[in-house]
């Protein structure tokens, strides 16, 4: 990965200076022009696509994600008119089906055939490229952080190299996983809100909350950061020295236009949805999502203790798993935002998902693609970078801490051994331990960078 | 009430007509090595009200039990289903599939059962397709050892007498160790059809003791001895029947009688074993061994099919099974039916639906003759917690047979020995013949595959609540503190800032 490059780690100190260096050293060059790192990304997933291709056909082990064959299966009912949710487990918008809809059509030839079954994939790879686009966008202009310098392109590209170089993530969209669609989605929603197209950024937000829920956390930390000062409109609340004073202030136009905007979005996608498809839209793509049970074992802390409580629902005293919410949602949707929005919006979203994931009832890999995505925005400028060594414990650690789970989740699934105590539910915790404390550097990171606002400021007062 | 006996044995094995002794009211003779079929036959009046209660609501029930120690069949009685119990139902009307009386039939007859009732516990099977079909299957596996003890105790109970020692004996002696038990109701005959078939005698202690059938009195009793002939005007998918008939209280001598008809179930050569490949973790594979590639008929389209009803804590994944090149890696063609619902995710303590049947196609190499195997993935699902931290089941043995097509125009109308209704003849065209391979245990003497499922161990289980409660806790309490951190930055900042703010805003934009 480009973090580990000993040149960028020392550029990172200060990139202006040391960016007339980089053009000299082979790396340098690479990242000089869009077109070399564009072309490698797409060239990594065409590779990915057709190794894929050949896999499926060849062999009895698909590369195919099993989640491809549900969303394909839905685009095929929705072809022949029949609600998507006909297909059993398809637990999303109706809208992603319809997207897919050229997977269910058929040509005369067999290369046709398979290029449209692959077109899905080829959308959500085309879609996580395109958010790597948008990463080197949102560090070239760093619309909404003011006393950052801006990057030069060639140093973004190489931080946007950590999402579009990304083996995993070329792997997950070559799978035909649609997180790559969310991925743009929310760094289009992030672009917009720092460019301050606040219309856009009101339609993203909701259209991203009916895709996929989660983002629905963003939505706090985008009103708190988007004050009359930022946005040019109206005085400094902090100036006013009354309550009601205060609530005018904070009530903005610009807020006030990012919430209708998203929740008419949000809520018009869902009706037109629910008129269509009825009641199994709503079952299927919110309501299980709160009534589940079928915990198979994945990385949350709550997993074990999920299926003890699911196996013996009549216990009495006071159940953790119905108070599993309040930690994450406290986090996600509440004191990191009102903390670290301000201070740092990328990294305060990244911190949001951190936590939504970390603290989360069900964690499965692919989550950890909601946060990779921030990774290019916060990594410039944080303690894992300027700190070489606390950046490779960190990395290190996240990695074995899932290395360890995934033996213990190898020898259940496929060895037939009881690993859930201690050993699932141990590493599991441990791996939570580690996101906890990566959560902090991040977390403190903000503070830091809240200080040093703090004495720029200074500097301006001296003058 | 009519009762029919039938001793069926095989060719050669037969009694001469002078050793039989008919009286007023038995028939007795010398040992037979024979499978003995017994046949009650009641009008719905003669019933215990629980059944009426049931009868009344019914359109068609079939009740059937067939052991999980391997049996021989010997024809005509050539039909199987995997062991264990299985209830094929049509109610009269939809409010009867919400009725759990034939549930609480079911419990008061079989022992404790999982069923609730039709609409909740039984899977629908599609009317439009298998117009010939029941409407609800049900399947369950009944306890070890002694699975029918609760079926006996039943039916002695309702069949005989409190004093009537003869008659709890007899009850003993069919139910103790039977292949297979129907138990037939439909609305047309309005008759319910109670019939036990016994094990072939020849490795029973029973070969040693003379023949000998009582009648009732003021029941008809017929006594059948007969084995499978060959008449010289036999067709082939007929099986000609001859041997002797005897009315009791009615006939003085038995008499000969040769007869056929064109039946549905046949017996292939070879036999099959099943296993599961090991490691079986949470995906086992069950691997059938199958003696021969070669079809039971060399002049009509042969395929041979395994019906399988999976208990609900083992499943099959009809889209896992809908590839072609995975398919046939494992020597399968296609996944002809699963019943309906199948829930992918859902644990074992979650489900209320019995389970499920599948019907698999297999797909022979193209070696003649030979020995192959056929490989079937399934899937657990989570149970609940145990101590040790496993569970200890059994997969039931498939059916496996052959499905051949009989010559254009062939009938089977029904046949005394006729068994319809078995879960898979319901998804053959009507012209199909079952040529039924026989199973053979792998290890022991069950027709089922043991195997271990991880669960979590409840015995180390204590500290999952108070341990996952602290961890949590502990966790986010370090997130807390590095973000009041952060609180008291952005704070000290901001009373640094404020008082040059609108300098600030004017100089950034």
């Amino acid at each position: 990965m480009a973090m580990r490059d000993s040149q960028a780690d020392t550029a990172a100190v200060s990139p202006i200076q040391r960016a007339p260096q980089m053009t000299t050293s082979p790396v340098a060059k690479f990242f000089s022009t869009p077109a070399p790192i564009y072309s490698a990304a797409a060239l990594l997933r065409v590779i990915f696509l057709l190794y894929g291709l050949y896999q499926d056909t060849n062999t009895a082990i698909k590369y195919t994600d099993i989640d491809y064959l549900v969303f394909t299966d839905a685009a095929r009912s929705v072809s022949r008119s029949q609600s998507p949710y006909a297909r059993e487990t398809y637990r999303y918008t109706p809208l992603l089906a319809w997207l897919l809809l050229p997977t269910a059509w058929r040509t005369s030839s067999q290369l046709g055939n398979a290029a449209l079954f692959a077109s899905g994939k080829i959308l959500f790879a085309v879609a996580d490229l395109a958010a790597g686009w948008l990463i080197e966008r949102v560090l070239v202009t760093r619309p909404g952080v003011e006393h950052d310098t801006r990057m030069d392109p060639a140093r973004a590209r190489m931080f946007a190299a950590i999402w579009l170089l990304n083996p995993m993530v070329a792997t997950i969209s070559t799978r035909g996983s649609s997180e790559g669609l969310l991925a743009v989605l929310v760094m289009m929603l992030l672009w917009a809100v720092l460019s301050r197209r606040v219309a856009l950024a009101g339609l993203l937000l909701g259209f991203g909350v009916h895709f996929k829920i989660y983002p629905f956390i963003y939505a706090p930390a985008i009103v708190w950061w988007m004050d009359g000062e930022r946005l040019g409109q109206g005085t400094a609340v902090r100036q006013q020295q009354t309550w009601s004073g205060r609530l005018k202030g904070f009530v903005t136009p610009a807020r006030m236009r990012l919430t209708l905007i998203s929740l008419i979005t949000f809520f018009g996608l869902n009706v037109v949805m629910l008129s269509l498809y009825g009641s199994p839209f709503l079952l299927h793509t919110y309501f299980h999502h709160v009534t589940r049970i079928d915990h198979r074992h994945n990385f949350s802390p709550y997993n074990v203790q999920l299926y003890l409580a699911s196996a013996a629902p009549t216990s009495a005293g006071l159940r953790i798993e119905s108070v599993a919410f309040l930690p994450q949602l406290l986090l996600s949707c509440v004191l990191i935002p009102l903390a670290m929005a301000k201070v740092d919006l990328p990294a305060c979203m990244l911190a949001q998902t951190f936590a939504f994931v970390t603290f989360n009832k069900v964690c499965t890999s692919q989550y950890f693609l909601w946060y990779m995505i921030y990774l290019p925005l916060y990594l410039p400028n944080s303690s894992f970078l300027r700190d070489r060594r606390l950046g490779v414990i960190a990395l290190s650690l996240w990695v074995v801490g899932q290395a360890l789970w995934l033996q213990q989740g190898y020898k259940l699934e496929f060895l037939g051994e009881s690993t859930f105590v201690p050993g699932l539910w141990l590493t599991s915790l441990a791996f939570f331990l580690v996101n906890c404390w990566i959560l902090g550097v991040i977390i403190g990171d903000a503070g830091e960078r809240a200080g040093v606002r703090g004495a720029g400021v200074k500097v301006y007062q001296d003058n | 009430m009519r009762q029919r006996t039938t001793f069926i044995h095989k060719p050669g094995d037969g009694v001469d007509p002078a050793a039989l002794k008919v009286t007023a009211s038995d028939i007795t003779g010398p040992p037979l090595t024979c499978i003995r079929e017994d046949r009650l036959t009641f009008a719905v009046d003669e019933l215990p009200k629980e059944l009426k209660d049931v009868l009344k609501q019914t359109h068609e029930l079939h009740i059937r039990w067939s052991s999980a120690e391997p049996y021989e069949t010997v024809a005509p009685l050539l039909s199987r289903l995997p062991p264990g119990l299985h209830v094929f139902y049509t109610p009269l009307d939809a409010q009867a599939a919400e009725s759990e009386d034939i549930c609480n039939l079911l419990h008061t007859a079989f022992g404790k059962l999982d069923c609730i009732t039709p609409r909740v516990s039984f899977t629908a099977i599609e009317q439009g397709r298998f117009s010939h079909s029941s409407a609800y299957q049900y399947y369950q596996q009944l306890e070890n050892p002694a699975p029918l003890s609760t079926f006996s105790e039943y039916a002695k109970e309702k069949l005989c007498k409190v004093n009537d020692a003869a008659c709890l004996d007899e009850m003993d002696d069919h139910l103790a160790a039977p292949a297979y038990i129907d138990i037939s109701f439909d609305a047309i005959s309005h008759a319910l059809k109670v019939t036990a078939v016994s094990r072939y005698y020849e490795h029973d202690d029973r070969i040693t003791r003379d023949m000998r059938v009582t009648s009732r009195p003021g029941h008809r009793t017929e006594v059948g001895i007969l084995s499978e002939d060959k008449p010289p005007t036999l067709e082939p998918e007929e099986i000609g029947i001859s041997g002797l008939l005897t009315v009791l209280e009615q006939d003085s001598k038995p008499s000969p009688v040769l007869f056929s008809f064109p039946s549905r179930h046949r017996h292939a050569e070879g036999e099959f074993t099943s296993k599961l490949l090991q490691p079986t973790g949470l995906h086992p594979t069950l691997q059938l061994s199958i003696a021969s590639t070669k079809p039971p008929l060399e002049d009509a389209y042969c395929s041979p099919h395994a019906y399988y009803t999976l208990p609900r804590w083992i499943f099959p994944d009809r889209y896992q099974l809908s590839d072609d090149l995975f398919l046939a890696s494992k020597n399968l063609t296609a996944l002809r039916y699963v019943s309906q619902p199948v829930d992918l995710e859902a644990p074992e303590y979650a489900m209320k639906i019995w389970g499920s049947a599948m019907l698999l196609e297999l797909s022979p190499p193209a070696i003649d003759g030979q020995p192959w195997t056929v490989e079937v993935p399934l899937h657990l699902r989570y149970l609940t917690p145990a101590e040790e931290g496993y569970q200890h089941k059994q997969i039931p043995y498939p059916a496996v047979f052959w499905a051949c097509n009989a010559e254009e125009g062939t009938k089977f109308p029904v046949n005394p020995f006729d068994r319809v209704n078995l879960g898979y003849d319901g998804l053959f065209g009507p012209r199909t013949v079952f040529w039924h391979v026989d199973p053979k245990p792998e290890t022991g003497g069950s027709l089922s595959n043991d195997i271990t499922i991880p669960v979590l161990d409840t015995a180390k289980a204590g500290w999952v609540n108070a341990g996952t409660a602290a961890v949590v806790m502990l966790g986010f309490a370090w997130v807390l503190w590095k973000l009041f951190g952060v609180y008291t930055q952005v704070a000290s900042s901001t009373t640094a800032s404020t008082p040059v703010k609108g300098t600030e805003d004017k100089k950034t934009k």
